[in-house]
C-alpha cells in the first residue's frame, strides 16, 4: 500500500507562513497609532476581498461531502482549498495593513485578528494532510482541522461583523426573549449612578464617541465608556484635565472646524450639539468629578425626565389583522412611527361612545405591543384594568371621560413602564387614587374634575 | 436676507444632496459623481457608472393608490411618522397682521432713553422699508407704552398688557428671532404658512393631513377657525388660500368652521329627510362618481367622494362637537364670559380645545387685527385683551386635562414691527410698520423645552444678534415635534420633491426641543 508522505518542503513553508503571521502582531503591534495612509489605503480592500476566501472555506465541506457520490468533485475539493489558502493569506494581509493603518485597537478587533490567523494557519495545515487523507490514511485529522476551520470561520467573521456593523447588530431586532439570552448586560460606567456623569455627560460620550472609542474598537488607544478609561486618556496622553477645559483635548477636538482632519467625532458621524458642548466644557470647569451631581447651570437629569421607551417585541405576524383594523371604521391599532419596534397605539375615538370592555378584552393578544392605550371617552368601567394589567408595555393610558371609579386601579402597578395615566373627568374616588402612592413609575397623573381632584395643582408630576 | 455682523451663528451652507430635486435626479447626480471620481482614478469603467445610473432609474418608486381609501394607501407608503411624535396633534393660534414685539415680549429698556431720536443707520442698514414709510424723512424711536415685570421662577420679561400669558409664562417656549423674507402682509403670510410667497404651495395643516392622517374618522383632519374681525382693528384678508392644500389633493385642504350662526352650512338634514334617505342618495351619488373616476382617471373625484362621505359623518359628530352645554362651569371660570358668544377669540380656543380631545390633527385658530400702523396705544390693550386670557385659558385647560403632553400649540405672527414710529411721534401714541428681520412667537407642549427664551435681538429689536430663526426652520422644528424629517416629507410635483421648508435648506432648530 503506498504511503504518502507530507512533503519536506511543503512542510517547512506551511511552517515558516505559520510563524510569521503568528509573530506579527508582536512586531507590528496594534498600539492605537496610525500608520502610513497607503496601508489603509489597500486595507480598505479588506471588507472587499474576504468574501472570496469565505466562499471557497465553505466549499470545500460540500464538495468532499458531494464527492462521495462523485469523485469528481472530491478531485476538485483538493484545488478549491488550496485556492481558498491563496486568497486567504491576502485577504489577512490587508485586514492586518487595515488595522494597522488606522490605529485600531480594543477586544473585537484582537478577536477578529486572531481568529484570522488561526484560521490561515487551519487551512495550511488541511492543505497539507488532505493527500494523506484521501488515500485512506490518517482518517480523522484533516475532517477534524476542517471542522474547526469552519467554527474558526464563523467565529472570526461574527466578529468582523460586529467590527463594521456594531456588536448588537445580530440582537438589536432579537424577539425580546431570545436577546434576553444573548445580549450581556452593559459595562459599569466606573461613576455614581446618580451623578452629573452618569446622567449627562456618559450618555453624550455613549451615543456620539464610544462606537470608536470603546470595549470593541478603542481608536488611538482612547476608550470613553467608563469614567477611568475616560480620564486615563489615550495613546497621546490625557484627554480631559479636571478644572481646564481649554488644555483638555476632548474639547480641543469636538470644537474644531468640521473640515479640520481631527475634528470629532470623525468619519461623516453626528457631531455633538452646541449644548452638549457646553455642558462637558461646564463638566470639566467645575472638576471633572465622578460624584458631584449637580453643575453649576445645569440640571442633574435630563430635562425631558421621563424613562427611554423599550423597544416592544416582535408583531410582524399580527400586521395582517392590524391593516385590515386600519382600512374599517372602528377601534384601530395605529404604528407610533416607522420603526415598528415603537410599539402600536390603540385609538378608539372613532367609536368612543360604544367600545366597551368586552371589546378592549379582544385587543389582549396585541397587549405586549401597545404603549399608548386612547380609551378617553369610551364606555369601558373598572372592568377594564383586567385586561389592562396584561399591555406591559403600555406608557400612556388615556381613560379620561370614562365611567371609571378607580377600584382595581393597583392592577396597574406591575406595568413598570407606565408613565403616563389620565384619570380626568371619570367618577375616581379618595380611596382609589391613594393606590397612585404605590406607583413610583408613574411621571404624569391627571386627576382634574374627579372627587379626588387635589385643591391646588390637578397635574401631579413627581421628580 | 442679510445676516447682522454680530451675529456669530450663521445658518448652514447649502448642499446638494439636501435640495429638493427629484430623487432620481439624485441618483442620477450620485452616479454622475461617481462616474467623473472613477474615471479620474482608473479611467475604465465607464460601462458600470451606466448601469449603476440605468438601476437608478429603475427604481424609481411607482404612485400605487388604494381605490377604497386613497389617503390610507399613500399615507402607508409614506411612512410616517418618521420617528416617535413628542406631539400627536397642533394647535396654531395665528396673530394675523404682525404683533409688535417689542410692546408685548421683547422687552428693550433701554429704549425709554432714546424718545423720539432717530434710529441709528447703522442699526438700520440699508434695508428696503415699505410703502408706507419710505416717504418718511425720519425714524423717530417709539418706546414702548408700556411697562414690562419679570414673572415666573424664570424671571422673564412681560409686558403689562398680557397678564394672564404672564401667568403661564414658565411652561412657554418664546423665540424672539423668527425672521422672514418678505415686508408685506400677502407675501408673508404665505411665506409662514406654506414655506412659499406665492399661493399654490400646501400649507402646514395640509402636509401634516397629508402625512400624518387622521385621527377620527368622523371630523376633518385640518380645521381652520375664523375670528370675527373687529371694526376698530385693521384687519388685512385672511382667506382659503391660506388653508389650501396646494398640489396636495384637496381632501387635505383645511376645513373652515363658520364664525357665526350655524358652523357648517346646511349641516342639519332637511325636514323629511331621515339619515337613511341620505345614505341611500350618497351611496348613488358614490357609484355615479366611481364610474366618472374610471372613465376619466382624475384623483380629485376621489377627493369628492371622500368628501361626501366626511359631511355625512360631520352631521353627527360636528353638532356634539360644538355643543357646549356638556361643559362644567370651570370651563367657563376659566376662559370667562367672550367663550360663550360664537366667533370670538376665547371661543374659537375653547372650541379648538374640544377638537383636541376629539382627535383633529390640525387646527388653525385666525385673530385678524395686529396691523398697528397707527393708534397703537389706542388698539393695542382691546388686541390683547381679545386674546391674552383665551391663550392663557387654552394652555391652563389642555395641561389640566392632561392634554398639553401630546398636543403643540403654535402663537405667531406673519412678522413683527418696527422700532421707529410710522407717521407722528407724539408723548402718548405711535404706530409701528411692517418689519420682517425679527418678531417673536411662542410655543408650548409636546417635544418642547419648557421656560426659555431663545435667541437674542439687538437693542431695538430691530436685528438678530444671537440665534436667528427664519420661518422654514421654525416650521421645519414644528414638524419635528410632530415626528416628521422636513426634508423627507416630499411630494413630486413639477419636476421637484416639493416640501414645506421649499428649496432652500433648512434645519431643526434643537435648542427648542426638549
Amino acid at each position: 500500500m503506498q504511503r504518502a508522505r507530507i512533503p519536506t518542503a511543503a512542510a517547512l513553508r506551511v511552517t515558516a507562513t505559520a510563524f510569521i503571521l503568528l509573530l506579527s502582531p508582536f512586531v507590528f503591534r496594534l498600539n492605537g497609532h496610525t500608520h502610513a495612509d497607503w496601508l489603509q489605503f489597500f486595507g480598505r480592500f479588506h471588507p472587499a476581498l474576504l468574501h472570496i476566501p469565505i466562499g471557497f472555506i465553505v466549499l470545500v465541506p460540500i464538495l468532499e461531502v458531494a464527492g462521495v457520490r462523485r469523485t469528481a468533485l472530491r478531485e476538485s475539493a483538493g484545488f478549491v482549498l488550496r485556492l481558498a489558502v491563496a486568497f486567504a493569506l491576502p485577504t489577512l494581509a490587508l485586514g492586518y495593513m487595515l488595522a494597522y493603518g488606522s490605529g485600531d485597537t480594543g477586544s473585537t478587533v484582537t478577536g477578529h485578528m486572531w481568529g484570522a490567523i488561526v484560521l490561515c494557519i487551519s487551512l495550511m495545515i488541511c492543505a497539507l494532510v488532505r493527500p494523506a487523507w484521501t488515500i485512506g490514511q490518517q482518517p480523522r485529522v484533516y475532517p477534524a482541522l476542517l471542522t474547526f476551520s469552519l467554527l474558526a470561520l464563523l467565529w472570526t467573521g461574527h466578529q468582523g461583523g460586529s467590527l463594521s456593523h456594531g456588536s448588537d447588530y445580530l440582537t438589536r431586532y432579537m424577539p425580546a426573549g431570545m436577546r434576553h439570552v444573548f445580549s450581556s448586560s452593559p459595562p459599569g460606567i466606573g461613576a455614581d449612578p446618580a451623578s452629573f456623569y452618569a446622567q449627562r455627560i456618559h450618555p453624550v460620550l455613549d451615543q456620539k464617541c464610544v462606537a470608536c472609542h470603546g470595549s470593541s474598537t478603542e481608536k488611538g488607544g482612547l476608550r470613553l465608556d467608563s469614567y477611568p478609561n475616560l480620564m486615563h486618556g489615550g495613546k497621546d496622553g490625557l484627554v480631559v484635565i479636571a478644572g481646564k477645559p481649554e488644555a483638555s483635548v476632548l474639547l480641543a477636538r469636538v470644537t474644531l472646524p468640521t473640515s479640520d482632519k481631527h475634528f470629532m467625532p470623525a468619519e461623516g458621524r453626528t457631531p455633538l450639539t452646541p449644548d452638549e458642548i457646553k455642558m462637558i466644557r461646564a463638566w470639566i470647569t467645575a472638576g471633572a468629578s465622578s460624584t458631584a451631581t449637580s453643575i453649576p447651570g445645569f440640571a442633574a437629569a435630563a430635562q425631558s425626565g421621563d424613562p427611554p421607551p423599550q423597544p416592544v417585541g416582535d408583531y410582524s405576524a399580527l400586521m395582517p389583522e392590524i391593516q385590515r383594523m386600519q382600512q374599517q371604521q372602528g377601534a384601530k391599532l395605529v404604528l407610533v412611527s416607522a420603526k415598528p419596534s415603537d410599539g402600536l397605539i390603540l385609538r378608539t375615538v372613532d367609536i368612543a361612545s360604544t367600545f366597551n370592555d368586552a371589546q378592549l378584552a379582544q385587543f389582549q393578544k396585541f397587549a405586549p405591543y401597545i404603549v399608548e392605550a386612547e380609551l378617553s371617552r369610551t364606555d369601558i368601567t373598572d372592568a377594564a384594568f383586567e385586561t389592562l394589567r396584561s399591555f406591559t408595555h403600555l406608557r400612556a393610558l388615556r381613560l379620561d371621560g370614562t365611567a371609571i371609579t378607580g377600584s382595581g386601579l393597583a392592577k396597574l402597578a406591575p406595568l413598570k413602564q407606565l408613565t403616563y395615566l389620565n384619570l380626568s373627568n371619570t367618577h375616581l374616588t379618595m380611596q382609589a387614587a391613594a393606590t397612585l402612592k404605590s406607583m413610583p413609575q408613574l411621571r404624569h397623573v391627571y386627576l382634574f374634575n374627579t372627587p379626588a381632584e387635589p385643591d391646588q395643582a390637578s397635574a401631579k408630576s413627581k421628580p | 436676507m442679510k445676516q447682522h455682523p454680530l451675529c456669530t451663528d450663521c445658518e448652514p451652507e447649502l448642499d446638494i444632496t439636501s435640495l429638493p430635486i427629484p430623487a432620481g435626479l439624485k441618483r442620477g447626480w450620485s452616479a454622475i459623481e461617481t462616474r467623473r471620481r472613477f474615471l479620474g482614478r482608473s479611467g475604465k469603467v465607464l460601462g458600470w457608472a451606466a448601469l449603476a445610473s440605468l438601476l437608478g432609474e429603475s427604481a424609481l418608486r411607482s404612485h400605487g393608490a388604494d381605490v377604497k381609501n386613497p389617503a390610507l394607501a399613500t399615507r402607508n407608503n409614506l411612512g410616517l411618522p418618521h420617528f416617535a411624535p413628542k406631539a400627536k396633534r397642533a394647535i396654531y393660534l395665528f396673530m394675523s397682521g404682525g404683533p409688535p414685539q417689542m410692546d408685548l415680549l421683547d422687552y428693550k429698556p433701554g429704549l425709554a432713553a432714546q424718545f423720539n431720536k432717530d434710529i441709528p443707520d447703522s442699526v438700520r442698514g440699508s434695508q428696503q422699508l415699505t410703502g408706507m414709510t419710505a416717504g418718511q424723512s425720519r425714524f423717530p424711536i417709539a418706546p414702548s407704552h408700556w411697562a414690562f415685570k419679570q414673572h415666573g421662577q424664570t424671571g422673564t420679561w412681560v409686558s403689562e398688557l398680557l397678564p394672564y400669558t404672564a401667568r403661564m409664562i414658565d411652561d412657554l417656549t418664546i423665540v424672539k428671532t423668527v425672521n422672514t423674507d418678505a415686508i408685506n402682509h400677502e407675501p408673508a403670510i404665505m411665506l409662514i404658512n406654506t414655506g412659499n410667497m406665492n399661493p399654490g404651495k400646501p400649507c402646514l395643516g395640509s402636509w401634516l393631513a397629508y402625512g400624518l392622517g387622521s385621527m377620527n374618522d368622523n371630523l376633518p383632519t385640518f380645521i381652520v377657525l375664523q375670528t370675527k374681525t373687529n371694526p376698530k382693528e385693521n384687519n388685512q384678508p385672511v382667506s382659503s388660500r391660506l388653508w389650501s392644500s396646494g398640489f396636495l389633493s384637496s381632501e387635505y385642504a383645511g376645513v373652515g368652521l363658520r364664525s357665526g350662526g350655524d358652523p357648517v352650512l346646511y349641516l342639519a338634514d332637511p325636514d323629511g329627510v331621515d339619515r337613511d334617505t341620505r345614505r341611500k342618495m350618497l351611496d348613488a351619488v358614490e357609484q355615479i362618481n366611481r364610474q366618472t373616476q374610471s372613465d376619466v382617471g382624475d384623483p380629485e373625484t376621489n377627493a369628492r367622494i371622500a368628501q361626501y362621505e366626511m359631511a355625512f359623518r360631520m352631521q353627527a359628530s360636528v353638532p356634539e362637537l360644538t355643543d357646549l352645554s356638556k361643559e362644567p362651569q370651570s370651563t367657563w371660570d376659566l376662559y370667562g364670559p367672550d367663550a360663550k358668544i360664537p366667533g370670538t377669540f376665547t371661543y374659537n380656543c375653547l372650541l379648538a380645545r374640544r377638537m383636541a380631545e376629539r382627535g383633529v390633527r390640525f387646527t388653525q385658530v385666525y385673530k385678524r387685527g395686529w396691523d398697528v400702523h397707527g393708534d397703537v396705544v389706542g388698539v393695542l390693550p382691546v388686541l390683547c385683551q381679545e386674546t391674552d386670557r383665551a391663550c392663557y385659558a387654552l394652555i391652563t385647560d389642555l395641561k389640566r386635562r392632561g392634554l398639553l403632553d401630546d398636543t403643540l400649540v403654535v402663537w405667531a405672527g406673519e412678522f413683527g414691527r418696527t422700532v421707529y414710529s410710522q407717521g407722528g411721534l407724539s408723548a402718548d401714541n405711535y404706530g409701528r410698520d411692517h418689519h420682517p428681520r425679527c418678531f417673536t412667537t411662542w410655543m408650548v407642549g409636546g417635544g418642547l423645552r419648557p421656560g426659555i427664551t431663545y435667541g437674542e435681538t439687538d437693542d431695538y429689536s430691530y436685528n438678530i444678534v444671537k440665534d436667528p430663526v427664519h420661518v422654514r426652520n421654525f416650521n421645519a422644528t414644528i414638524l419635528a415635534c410632530l415626528g416628521i424629517d422636513h426634508n423627507k416629507l416630499t411630494y413630486e410635483f413639477q419636476g421637484l420633491d416639493q416640501r414645506l421648508t421649499g428649496p432652500a435648506p433648512a434645519y431643526v432648530v434643537q435648542g427648542l426641543l426638549a
